[in-house]
């Protein structure tokens, strides 16, 4: 029951993301994050020449709910905040999986309040499966994830 | 008069004087630095206050940015009033009320309130600072921000940042440096996620994080998160220089310990790194201090690590973009794939590839580090020189000197940041910037003194191209200077803007050499023309040993007008003392149209 819960919560944040899919073809996969803080030198110089940030978001009503959204607060349930964490670090996740350790582990051990060195070795032996292809993106290898931490639980 | 009669007058007398003490005793308390600093009071050059939160809801009282006695009179009446929403933006004036016996009220149901403080799950605040990355020439100054430790299992890339920025809408225009330097914008707090922020400055724009930890009770912490929800409704106008990421932060800080009095320190320019020093020069606030290395860092600390067979095997591999890695045990095979991995992920970002052959070979070494059972071991970066430990920003320099013959003295003057041949602990190798330095210069010969140049900007950027990264080095210097036409006989002031760019090589550990192309527009009112135009090509070498920095140019000008067209030759030596005395020796000859200029100088440097 729970599990459908967890899925019920990712899929909703999935369809949330659509309209970010919508905004170019990068998804959600490897690389949409240097997409999202935007690529090369010319928008770094103007965003930080004055340490200014583009937008006018305010505070404190800033949630991250869609896919890829960089702005909001880790807030919500294990699915979500799992979701959220994949989207912004699935780069690093993904050599961290496939080596069996390291920083993005430990902390979705975190979220997903198992051990995070059996998670690790549990990850990089299924790795090829997580990671199916290089079009793999943050929602399928949440639902994975999840998935295998429900079994070493 | 009867006896109740004289009762009723004593206590109507006992009233009025009780009142009269809790009047004294508020203006004390409303005149204490814990209250002013909750409220970012400061005091005025006319003896008053004002507040730096400009947005009216952060204030109660009519008049409250400027009086803070009316303001908290205002808030003891919003706790006495059943205004709960009202009530639940100001979590850390309750407290404060609270303290001081001024409100009997409970603090009200906020359920928003609530939640940020449940999704924070605060357990410490960490005060960061991102360092300067000159060949990203986003940032001069570097940056600083606060991160919210948090209590939740993982890692601290559950924190949470938390940045004063300007907002600046999505279509800022080409005079957004101009408006962020004279308060055309507003700042805010924003809050995100400490893996965003890792993820924003570590690896999209290269440049490394050091993490101080505040040594706060857990009723400061919570008194900050209080105050952080306070600030965080309300805007100040935004000034680069002054009122900026920075100084905020110091003020939220004094907020939490009033007796810190940060804020105070800066009544002028408020540099990042600067504003750094002053928290760590409070030993009882510092509890420890980690570094956390930028992408570009990681990928040249784990290729200086590799043995020579890596190196080779490295090196293939991301020029050929085949990752089958032959010859190798599998922890070396582990660490070149994982090293490769960030190159990769590296030229992405740099927008060096596209995303489809990005996602390719991402997947293709992936595949390879899983295939393996052993893993790497090269240790990851995990110390640097700490920028926190260089020599302070601002420059006097003392020097007395010969041009042609005639003996001067000057005296000179920056108030911030960085010199070529400054002691460059802690600065990234290369990098220059300085503002608004002035020199002053007094000749034996003639009794006055005469302003001899005024540095409005220097950037100067070198950095060395080698086979992984193949940085542009540039720089831009706009100055005011004396110049001497020898055409005319007359002399005077000229202003002028260079711009150049080129490459820098670097021969060994302690010496780069570089080549620039250079435009140079000057203006004048006592030359001919008023203006003139030149372009130029220039050489030079750049060494550090231990101490000693040495700088070496030769550059040839050709100009608009005949007496522009120069040869300069130039050296410049310093020497440290200690991080804060320097000396310094330089010479420069110039083969000038008719008369050539030799100058020799000596000079005592000392950081402030």
């Amino acid at each position: 029951m729970k599990k459908i819960y967890l899925a019920a919560a990712v899929l909703g944040s999935m369809m949330m993301s659509a309209s970010a899919y919508a905004v170019d073809s990068t998804g959600c996969g490897l690389g949409s994050m240097a997409w999202k803080g935007e690529r090369g030198i010319g928008p770094q110089v103007l965003a930080a020449t004055t340490n200014g940030s583009f937008g006018t978001q305010t505070f404190g009503i800033t949630f991250g709910t869609s896919g890829c959204d960089p702005d909001g607060r880790i807030s919500g349930g294990t699915g979500r905040m799992a979701l959220a964490f994949l989207e912004n670090n699935l780069e690093q996740f993904a050599m961290d999986a496939a080596a069996g350790h390291g920083e993005t582990i430990e902390t979705l051990a975190g979220i997903l309040n198992v051990d995070s060195e059996k998670l690790g070795e549990q990850t990089k032996a299924r790795f090829a499966s997580i990671f199916y292809n290089e079009n793999a993106d943050a929602t399928s290898v949440t639902l994975a994830m999840i998935d295998l931490a429900h079994e070493i639980a | 008069m009867s006896d109740i009669c004289r009762f009723f007058r004593s206590v109507f007398l006992a009233f009025f004087i009780l009142q009269a003490f809790a009047g004294t005793a508020r203006a004390e308390v409303s005149a204490s630095a814990a209250w002013l600093a909750l409220g970012h009071y400061q005091k005025t050059l006319f003896g008053g206050y004002e507040s730096t939160i400009d947005t009216p809801n952060f204030f109660l009282s009519a008049g409250g940015k400027y009086n803070p006695q009316d303001e908290l009179e205002a808030t003891i009446a919003l706790f006495q009033s059943n205004d709960y929403e009202k009530q639940c933006l100001f979590p850390a004036r309750y407290v404060f009320l609270k303290k001081h016996g001024l409100t009997a009220a409970k603090f009200p149901e906020c359920k928003e309130y609530e939640q940020f403080y449940h999704d924070l799950r605060p357990n410490g605040v960490t005060l960061l600072f991102t360092d300067a990355n000159m060949n990203n020439p986003s940032s001069l100054f570097g940056h600083t921000m606060i991160r919210i430790d948090t209590a939740r299992k993982g890692t601290q890339l559950l924190g949470h940042g938390v940045t004063y920025g300007a907002f600046m809408g999505e279509n800022p225009g080409p005079f957004y440096p101009l408006l962020g330097l004279f308060g055309g914008y507003y700042g805010g707090f924003t809050v995100k996620p400490y893996y965003e922020v890792v993820n924003t400055y570590n690896n999209i724009e290269n440049r490394d994080v050091w993490e101080v930890n505040l040594d706060f009770s857990r009723a400061e912490l919570d008194y900050f998160i209080a105050h952080l929800w306070e600030v965080g409704q309300a805007q100040s106008q935004y000034y680069f220089l002054t009122r900026n990421c920075s100084y905020l932060l110091l003020e939220n800080l004094d907020a939490v310990r009033p007796s810190l009095q940060l804020a105070r320190k800066f009544p002028v320019q408020v540099i990042p790194l600067d504003t750094m020093k002053a928290v760590q020069n409070i030993p009882e606030l510092n509890k420890g201090i980690n570094y956390r290395p930028s992408r570009q860092s990681k990928i040249r600390h784990r290729y200086k690590m590799m043995n020579e067979a890596q190196k080779e095997a490295y090196l293939n591999a991301i020029k050929t973009h085949d990752y089958r890695i032959e010859g190798l045990n599998e922890p070396e095979t582990a660490d070149v794939l994982e090293t490769a991995y960030q190159y990769v992920q590296y030229q992405y970002v740099a927008g060096k590839s596209d995303l489809k052959e990005y996602r390719k070979e991402s997947f293709a070494l992936l595949k390879e580090r899983n295939r393996l059972s052993q893993t790497g071991s090269i240790e990851e970066l995990s110390q640097n020189e700490e920028p926190m430990r260089g020599h302070d920003s601002m420059r006097a320099v003392l020097s007395a000197g010969a041009r042609n013959g005639k003996g001067f003295q000057q005296l000179a003057f920056r108030p911030a940041y960085h010199s070529w041949t400054d002691d460059n602990y802690g600065f990234v190798r290369g990098a220059e910037i300085n503002f608004l330095e002035t020199a002053i210069r007094h000749y034996d010969s003639r009794d006055k003194f005469v302003l001899q140049n005024l540095d409005i900007l220097s950037i100067r950027s070198i950095a060395p191209i080698d086979a992984m990264f193949a940085p542009i080095s540039f720089q831009i210097l706009w100055n005011v200077g004396r110049d001497y036409n020898p055409q005319s006989g007359r002399e005077g002031y000229v202003t002028a803007l260079k711009t150049g760019g080129g490459a820098t090589l670097r021969l060994n550990d302690n010496i780069m050499v570089y080549a620039l192309a250079n435009g140079i527009a000057g203006y004048g009112g006592f030359l001919d023309d008023n203006v003139y135009g030149a372009v130029s090509g220039e050489g030079g070498m750049l060494a550090s040993y231990k101490d000693w920095r040495l700088w070496l140019k030769a550059e040839k000008i050709y100009a608009s007008v005949k007496w522009k067209s120069q040869t300069v030759y130039y050296a410049e030596g310093a020497y440290s003392l200690s991080r804060n005395w320097a000396l310094a020796l330089s010479g420069r000859y110039e083969q000038n149209y008719g008369r050539d200029v030799e100058e020799g100088m000596f000079g005592v440097r000392r950081y402030f």
